[in-house]
């Protein structure tokens, strides 16, 4: 039995629970609902829940048990000179085995030890299923009945089901936690096996990055190989590129749409300039490297400049253009967070509108339009398929935008995508880079969250 | 305060008065002000004019792909060709189709006889062709042994020369289309036999190498799979997360910490998201790679923070009177929530969930990484086949070198900004709906 | 912005003499034309026939009024009467509101201040502003004052700005309480002392009218009181425009009181006859407590 038609039964099953708790509340009582404790759905909730909650649990367990555990049984029954492959190789074999069983690969392509162990391991499966289909629905019943005969007429089945649904919600919130904690933990394990072969000093600081030639077995953590500096260096210049763009662009546009502009032009422009920051950053990538990369390579050469047809230049401005809607609606917030009892201050004295912008609101804002320009730097830094499309692959450490660089998102992305076994340097290394992004976002997003909220606080 | 009056008091009494010396220099604060608002207005300006120039260059390029040029040829469905030993349904799926487009083009065109100019001609039809006329076959048995014109697609160089994006002037060796082939196509074209038709099969076909048979209808599957399981798993956590943290939870270290967790995680790069699909669901877990299941759990996680702060934000305006009421006629906390807060907060959290949903659906770097981003001919029917998304098909058509696969790329652009404009629509005209100002 | 330019409507006034004449007689209660002399002898602000909109609705009904040179008068009413609004036309305030739209005839000096050639900026700094909650910028000290006189320019060099941020503060009774600590940013003082800061902020620009809106209705009992002598003083040099809630602020400031009511000037003339003999029957009510 698959373990969606299980589901579907214990759906059932919470179904049936409900009706009996609240018969047998009911039944209790003889009819005389208001000599319960609670509302007779309360006591059917409470049964349902008993009925689902914990088979449900055990069918998770058993869904996160059974592939370990039959993995060991399927390597058992595996040829002699099979079980003794370097583990990697017979990862690899598995992976066959549990590719024909999903039936990814045809089995006619397969060859017939691969074809055993399928069939062993399908039926293994089937047993499984069947034990698991056989434990849930048992359990379920079980506690359905045992819920049931604890129901009589004074039971609180109202705060039993408050408490449960308390409880799902607390776990609920706990998965920003959980996600924070495995983003560090999968990232930092990654990043820490990777020191092991790459010192974090030649990483941080080397000035060649060449993860291709260190693929070859005798160059393999040879120092130099992994020197992250031209990524930085390239993810500056690309994201300064961008900022330079989109702060005064963002800027303006959101004084003139929350100082000047009259009702009507604000209700269009905004959500029209709103439509950059929700077209996806592969349409983004498209449009610089098949638009904006020729114009700028046409451009530059007809004024004399010789401009790689991958320049930082062409990537940056167009991130940057992707941010302008991110700086302005922010910005905007923050200024319309600024006191209208300011504003009417300045003009009272006779003040142009130009001048209590430039001279109150301005200096009165800053604090949060920093914060906004600080997250826009993360968002930034952090930017992958603009990059991935049109900066370029190439690590040159250079400060030139006509030049092709690459960056930090651009190599994880080219290190993780395709083939590649997953403990060799090169896709650890990945997951260091990884590490180093996630950090330096964090740290500029908590200080730039910081920032706006003080201000919030300000002139709240 | 009982200072006599200063000398600079005098003298600005003496003076002119306020009102003249401000005339003085209004001109110039004026003008002032005037450029300030220009530069204001060209920002703006210029941000639309790029959103334009964004717009024009992908329709310009991708209008196109919508249709295809294809050409009319009478096939002859030849049984024995087909079926030679009798097999039935089983050998006629494996049959040589393309051997009846050859002998039909050698029909058609009798005077081509040397190899070298065959190989042309038969170039001239997408290699895929074959395809369709299996499909005819294997639905319709009552062809067989009978000659029907079919409509069979160009190959993506004589499409890229019909539609005018191969220039017929230059020399020869530099050109996908030599001399003869620009003959046939004159000829065929002066028999009405070569048109550009509504290209049906880019939204019915999975991907292909040939940019003529190559469809979205797999990447369309693959997103949407994707974005039905993050919208299961994100929205009813989301809300659990939001009406926890904004109606229950006190106020202390703990609480704190989930808000910074998820303030944070909403402004993390989506790559790391990536990475963590890939270290913990693919090699701690072992999901299947590939596969929408592991794309929406990495989405889910990646849409959750904004769901949450929107749904809080919604809870928030709800106004405590609404609350106070409810709990002065004896309802439990848990029902004040469900029965009057949710019901008034849900169409805010609706806009929420779909802004999200729309970012998740025009995501494409974390699904790199966990693998969604294979060449997936195949048409995906459930969470754990292998499968691609939207935005990962332009991706990988946006890499191809082919000519034809340019337009085919903005034209999946355009479908995939028709999905986004028509959510951020929805969520817009819900929030206009339902939005109330207490 | 429509201008509507009437002669002054006369009848009215021709009125209010007659009933003069007649003895005080009662008005009736449902009459909603100005009682009292609405001119003044030395005439810096006036205005006639004003209508002021929010959108469709009308905030000022047909109002006239004089505003005497260096005179303090007071508007009283209930809220929403109008009298903010009023105070807010005369130096063109509710222009920063879209919906708002004024008509009828405000002049300074003989210059109609909603002419099409008028400049607001010029006429902010001959008309100064204090409002009701304090709203110092988030400067220094220094700088809330000099704020004014840079942006115009009325100093020539930085001994002059010094000796107007001197002078000003000291006419707001706030020098001998800052002196020592100019560069402190403006928001950290207390309530009234940034509410005197705002009037020094005004009186720097060299005005020729003040409008204060409420200015003591966000401060203590001491603070008002500071507040109410400073207005003393100044009115020897400016004219003083006072929206106020209280009827003893309103008696203890001005000569002259302006009662108004749902958008109409119901009755103006001098305090002490307001306060002590009121003609209106709605002014009698709202005077006496009546007023609901």
């Amino acid at each position: 039995m698959s373990p969606s038609i299980l589901l579907i039964l214990l759906l059932i099953l919470a179904y049936v629970g409900f009706y009996a708790g609240k018969k047998r509340a009911v039944g209790c009582v003889e009819g005389k609902v208001k000599f319960l404790h609670s509302l007779p759905g309360f006591y059917g909730f409470y049964v349902s829940l008993w009925s689902v909650i914990p088979a449900l649990l055990i069918t998770l367990i058993w869904l996160i048990v059974e592939p370990v555990w039959m993995t060991q049984a399927v390597t058992a029954q595996l040829p002699e000179e099979m079980i003794n492959l370097p583990p990697e190789r017979l990862n690899l074999v598995l992976n066959d085995i549990r590719n024909v069983v999903n039936g990814s690969t045809l089995a006619t392509q397969s060859d017939s030890v691969i074809l055993d162990a399928a069939s062993h391991y399908e039926s293994l499966q089937s047993l499984s299923h069947w034990l698991m289909a056989i434990v849930t629905i048992g359990l379920s019943m079980a506690c359905m009945w045992i819920s049931c005969q604890r129901i009589h007429q004074h039971y609180r089945a109202r705060n039993a089901v408050e408490k449960a649904v308390t409880g799902g919600m607390v776990i609920c919130s706990t998965i920003a936690i959980f996600t924070t904690l495995g983003i560090v933990s999968s990232v930092a394990y990654e990043s820490f096996l990777f020191f092991q072969s790459v010192p974090v000093f030649d990483f941080l600081f080397g000035l060649d990055w060449s993860p291709q030639t260190a693929m070859r077995s005798d160059q393999v953590g040879s120092s130099g190989a992994f020197g992250a500096i031209p990524l930085f260096t390239g993810t500056l210049l690309v994201s300064l590129i961008a900022m330079l763009v989109a702060v005064p662009i963002g800027l303006m546009s959101a004084i003139y749409l929350s100082e000047f502009a009259g009702p009507t032009f604000r209700a269009t422009a905004k959500p029209t300039l709103e439509i950059l920051a929700g077209i996806p950053t592969v349409v983004y990538g498209f449009f610089a490297a098949l638009t904006v990369a020729p114009f700028i390579r046409e451009t530059g050469e007809a004024m004399g400049l010789s401009v790689s047809s991958e320049s930082a230049l062409a990537a940056g401005l167009v991130m940057g253009v992707m941010i302008i809607p991110f700086v302005s609606s922010l910005s905007d917030d923050v200024i319309n967070a600024v006191p209208q009892s300011l504003r009417d201050g300045a003009y009272a004295l006779g003040a142009t509108q130009a001048e209590t912008i430039k001279q109150i609101i301005f200096p009165a804002a800053l604090p949060g339009i920093v914060g906004s320009i600080l997250l826009a730097v993360s968002r930034a830094i952090g930017e992958t398929m603009i990059l991935v499309m049109a900066a370029g692959l190439s690590a040159n450490l250079t400060f030139n935008p006509f030049e092709a660089v690459t960056t930090v998102t651009v190599q994880i992305v080219t290190l993780l995508v395709g083939d590649q076994e997953f403990d060799s340097p090169k896709t650890l290394a990945a997951f260091a880079l990884g590490l180093v992004l996630f950090v330096v976002t964090l740290m500029l997003n908590v200080f730039a969250l910081y920032i706006v909220r003080k201000y919030r606080e300000q002139y709240e | 305060m009982n200072n006599p009056a200063t000398s600079a008091d005098l003298r600005a009494d003496n003076k002119a008065s306020t009102f003249d010396i401000v005339q003085k220099s209004l001109a110039k604060r004026r003008s002032a002000e005037r450029r300030f608002k220009a530069y204001g207005l060209t920002g703006i300006m210029l941000g639309l004019m790029f959103l334009l120039v964004l717009f024009t260059s992908i329709i310009g390029k991708g209008y196109t792909a919508f249709v295809q040029t294809q050409v009319k040829l009478d096939i002859y469905f030849d049984a024995e060709w087909l079926d030679p030993e009798h097999g039935g349904d089983d050998s006629l799926a494996k049959a040589d189709y393309n051997g009846l487009i050859k002998k039909s083009l050698s029909t058609a065109f009798p005077e081509v006889t040397e190899r070298r100019d065959k190989r042309d001609l038969y170039a001239m039809v997408s290699s895929g062709a074959g395809f369709l006329l299996r499909e005819m076959v294997v639905t319709d048995k009552s062809l067989l042994g009978k000659t029907v014109p079919v409509w069979l697609p160009a190959d993506d160089d004589i499409d890229m020369l019909m539609k005018g994006h191969i220039d017929r002037e230059q020399d020869q060796a530099n050109r996908r289309v030599n001399d003869k082939q620009l003959a046939w196509i004159d000829r065929l074209s002066q028999e009405a036999r070569i048109e550009k038709h509504f290209n049906a099969l880019f939204f019915t076909a999975g991907d292909s190498r040939e940019p003529e048979m190559a469809g979205i209808r797999g990447a369309l599957m693959g997103s949407l799979l994707t974005l039905i399981g993050t919208f299961l798993l994100s929205f009813p956590i989301g809300v659990a997360t939001a009406v926890y943290l904004e109606e229950f939870a006190p106020i202390n270290k703990f609480t704190d910490f989930i808000e910074v967790n998820i303030n944070n995680l909403a402004a993390v790069p989506s790559i790391v998201f990536g990475l963590l699909g890939l270290a913990m669901f693919i090699n701690f877990f072992g999901l299947p790679r590939s596969t929408p299941i592991i794309g929406c759990l990495v989405l889910t996680l990646m849409t959750l923070p904004t769901i949450i702060i929107a749904g809080r934000a919604s809870l928030k305006s709800v106004p405590p009177s609404i609350r106070e009421a409810a709990l002065g006629m004896g309802a439990s906390k848990l029902q004040t929530i469900t029965h009057h807060v949710l019901p008034l907060a849900m169409p805010g959290m609706m806009t929420g969930s779909i802004i999200g949903m729309a970012r998740a659906l025009g995501e494409t770097a974390p699904l790199l990484m966990i693998g969604m981003v294979a060449f997936i001919v195949d048409v995906p029917t459930s969470f754990t086949q292998p499968s691609t998304v939207l935005p990962v098909q332009i991706y990988l058509w946006a890499d191809s070198p082919e000519r034809a696969f340019v337009e085919r790329t903005s034209a999946a652009i355009m479908v995939l900004l028709f999905f986004l404009i028509s959510m951020n629509g929805l969520a817009v005209y819900l929030r206009r709906r339902y939005e109330r100002r207490w | 912005m429509s201008y509507i330019r009437e002669s002054v409507p006369s009848h009215s006034m021709k009125r209010q003499t007659l009933s003069n004449v007649l003895g005080m007689k009662k008005i009736d209660r449902e009459s909603r034309e100005t009682v009292g002399a609405i001119t003044s002898s030395d005439t810096r602000i006036s205005c006639r026939n004003v209508n002021v909109f929010y959108g469709e609705k009308q905030a000022i009904n047909d109002l006239s009024l004089d505003i005497g040179n260096n005179e303090v008068i007071s508007f009283i009413g209930p809220s929403g009467c109008g009298k903010s609004t009023f105070l807010r036309t005369l130096n063109r305030m509710n222009d920063t509101i879209p919906s708002c739209k004024v008509e009828g005839e405000i002049k300074i000096d003989d210059k109609d201040i909603y002419h099409r050639d008028m400049d607001v900026v010029p006429l902010r700094a001959q008309v100064g502003m204090v409002f009701q909650k304090p709203n110092p910028f988030p400067k220094s000290i220094y700088d809330n004052v000099a704020y004014g006189p840079r942006i115009h320019g009325l100093a020539v060099n930085k001994t002059e700005l010094d000796e107007i941020v001197q002078n000003s503060l000291i006419k707001a009774g706030l020098w001998e309480e800052v002196k020592d600590r100019l560069d402190e940013p403006g928001t950290g003082l207390s309530g009234g002392q940034q509410q005197r800061l705002c009037i020094a902020r005004t009186i720097a620009v060299n005005p020729e009218v003040i409008l204060m809106d409420e200015p003591c209705s966000a401060l203590d009992p001491i603070a008002t009181a500071k507040i109410e002598q400073l207005i003393a003083e100044l009115k020897e040099r400016f004219t003083i425009v006072i929206v106020t809630h209280s009827m003893q602020q309103a008696a203890r400031v001005s000569q002259r009181t302006a009662y108004f009511h749902m958008g109409h000037l119901i009755e103006v003339g001098d305090t002490n006859q307001i306060f002590t003999n009121p003609v209106h029957p709605l002014t009698e009510d709202y005077i006496t407590g009546r007023f609901g």
